[in-house]
């Protein structure tokens, strides 16, 4: 019977440095999707140290690309879509991972019983949580991993 | 005294029409390294900052993340060492003009809005909210030059400015080899947002913002380091002739403040539209207009 955090989080991630260009991590998010068979939706940003520093999630760079004066874009039909995208990618080429994450991580330790992980999840919205001893990233458990595994204790 | 245009889009128009629901805030004690990444996600030009009991006490804006800099503050400092404080307040139902008035008064581009009943903090209203308000009422006339194309092809016979009679033709650059503090010397003695870098021979090569400059701090460059390793390029450039809407519609496409002006080569720079000085002449081409234009003084 699985009980904890240990026991459903995975072990092999990727993990991107606050210095990295986002355009980097972008091209991380797609290889590690297509290696691991799932959509990446967010990568956990460490020092040298493997020590957390952040996560870089999907918002945070859609946050990044959405246009400044999105509420103006409702009465302007005539938009070119391409040509946005295209300024927002130029406008990406200097920014770096540190500077668009969120520093802010909530994590649990290996010994998180499964039900106060599922607790987090639900009142913190998040969608992975990373597992953390001594400091160091040892491994994530995702949201889509504990409700798989839930569903199969329930069917039994 | 109140300069205001007897007709005028902003009339009976309250704060709360205009402002943003969000409120970007940040507890004081958080470094100015953090301030920066959360500054750039949201776009904005300015933090709130809040004490323990979350109330508002200061603002941070770009320029004093430049002071910052300059002077060689660590970036792990607390946004306490540099927020001006306090925050410069208004109410929901205030009226836009006195909004602006007070904006005017005290230099300052941007108020927070507390609940005229409660007075808690609901939102902020900054400048380029209300050029984007003017933008939007210009695109829903008829008279609009981008809604005439629309509807009658090329039969438009109205006089119209174009971005010649509205730009600002001073513009200054900095020689690509100068270092980032004589850009912060420039940007701060002329309050510009952006600076042109030029190369040898004086031809434009690329842009400094105060925005460029949060993050150049934020990454760890030194100060002394030359402006074309840190410029973004390539300029974001319009023709003298191409016509106000088409030139405002662009900055608002393309997230841009500012257009640097072209006359005949693209290396001809005569001149530079910022985004809010365009809506404080006029936000539309049309001569007859004169609704569509924020009357305010120039901030000195």
């Amino acid at each position: 019977m699985k009980t904890t955090a240990a026991d459903i989080m995975i072990t092999e991630f990727s993990t991107l440095l606050p210095g990295t260009p986002v355009i980097d991590a972008i091209k991380v998010f797609q290889e590690t999707s297509k290696k691991q068979g799932r959509r990446l939706f967010g990568i956990i940003v460490t020092d040298e140290n493997q020590r957390l520093a952040g996560m870089l999630s999907m918002y945070d760079i859609l946050l990044y690309l959405r246009p400044k004066h999105i509420h103006l874009w409702g009465t302007m039909e005539d938009f070119d879509i391409a040509g946005v995208i295209d300024a927002a990618g130029n406008r990406i080429k200097n920014i770096l991972v540190g500077d668009i994450m969120t520093p802010e991580v909530v994590t649990i330790d290996a010994g998180a019983n499964l039900m106060m992980v599922l607790d987090i999840m639900i009142k913190k919205h998040v969608r992975r949580l990373p597992v953390v001893e001594d400091e160091r990233i040892v491994g994530i458990v995702y949201i889509s991993d504990l409700f798989n595994h839930l569903l199969d204790q329930i069917s039994h | 005294m109140v300069v205001i245009e007897r007709k005028n889009t902003l009339r009976n128009l309250s704060v709360s029409d205009a402002m943003r629901r969000q409120v970007v805030q940040l507890e004081q004690t958080v470094s100015l390294d953090h301030g920066i990444n959360i500054l750039i996600k949201y776009k904005v030009n300015a933090l709130l900052t809040i004490d323990a009991e979350r109330k508002p006490i200061g603002v941070v804006s770009k320029t004093d993340i430049m002071g910052a800099y300059y002077a060689g503050l660590p970036i792990e400092s607390p946004l306490e060492y540099i927020m001006v404080s306090p925050p410069l307040f208004c109410h929901s139902e205030d009226s836009l003009e006195a909004a602006l008035e007070l904006m005017r008064s005290h230099g300052v581009y941007r108020l927070y809005v507390l609940d005229s009943e409660s007075d808690k903090l609901v939102g902020a209203l900054a400048y380029p909210d209300i050029v984007g308000l003017l933008y939007q009422y210009c695109r829903q006339c008829e008279f609009n030059h981008l809604n005439i194309l629309k509807h009658h092809e090329e039969n438009d016979s109205m006089r119209r400015f174009s971005v010649r009679e509205v730009m600002t033709s001073q513009v200054k650059s900095v020689g690509r080899n100068e270092t980032l503090s004589s850009v912060m010397e420039e940007l701060s003695a002329h309050r510009f947002g952006a600076i042109l870098v030029a190369d040898d021979d004086g031809a434009p090569c690329g842009v400094i913002s105060k925005t460029d400059l949060a993050l150049t701090f934020k990454h760890g460059v030194d100060p002394q380091a030359p402006a074309h390793t840190v410029m973004s390029s390539p300029v974001h450039t319009c023709d003298v002739e191409l016509l106000l809407e088409e030139a405002i519609r662009k900055m608002i496409l393309t997230d841009t403040h500012r257009l640097f002006v072209h006359e005949g080569d693209r290396g001809n720079i005569v001149g530079v539209l910022s985004l809010s000085d365009a809506a404080r002449v006029r936000s539309g081409s049309c001569h007859g207009c004169v609704s569509s234009r924020i009357k305010v003084e120039d901030h000195d």
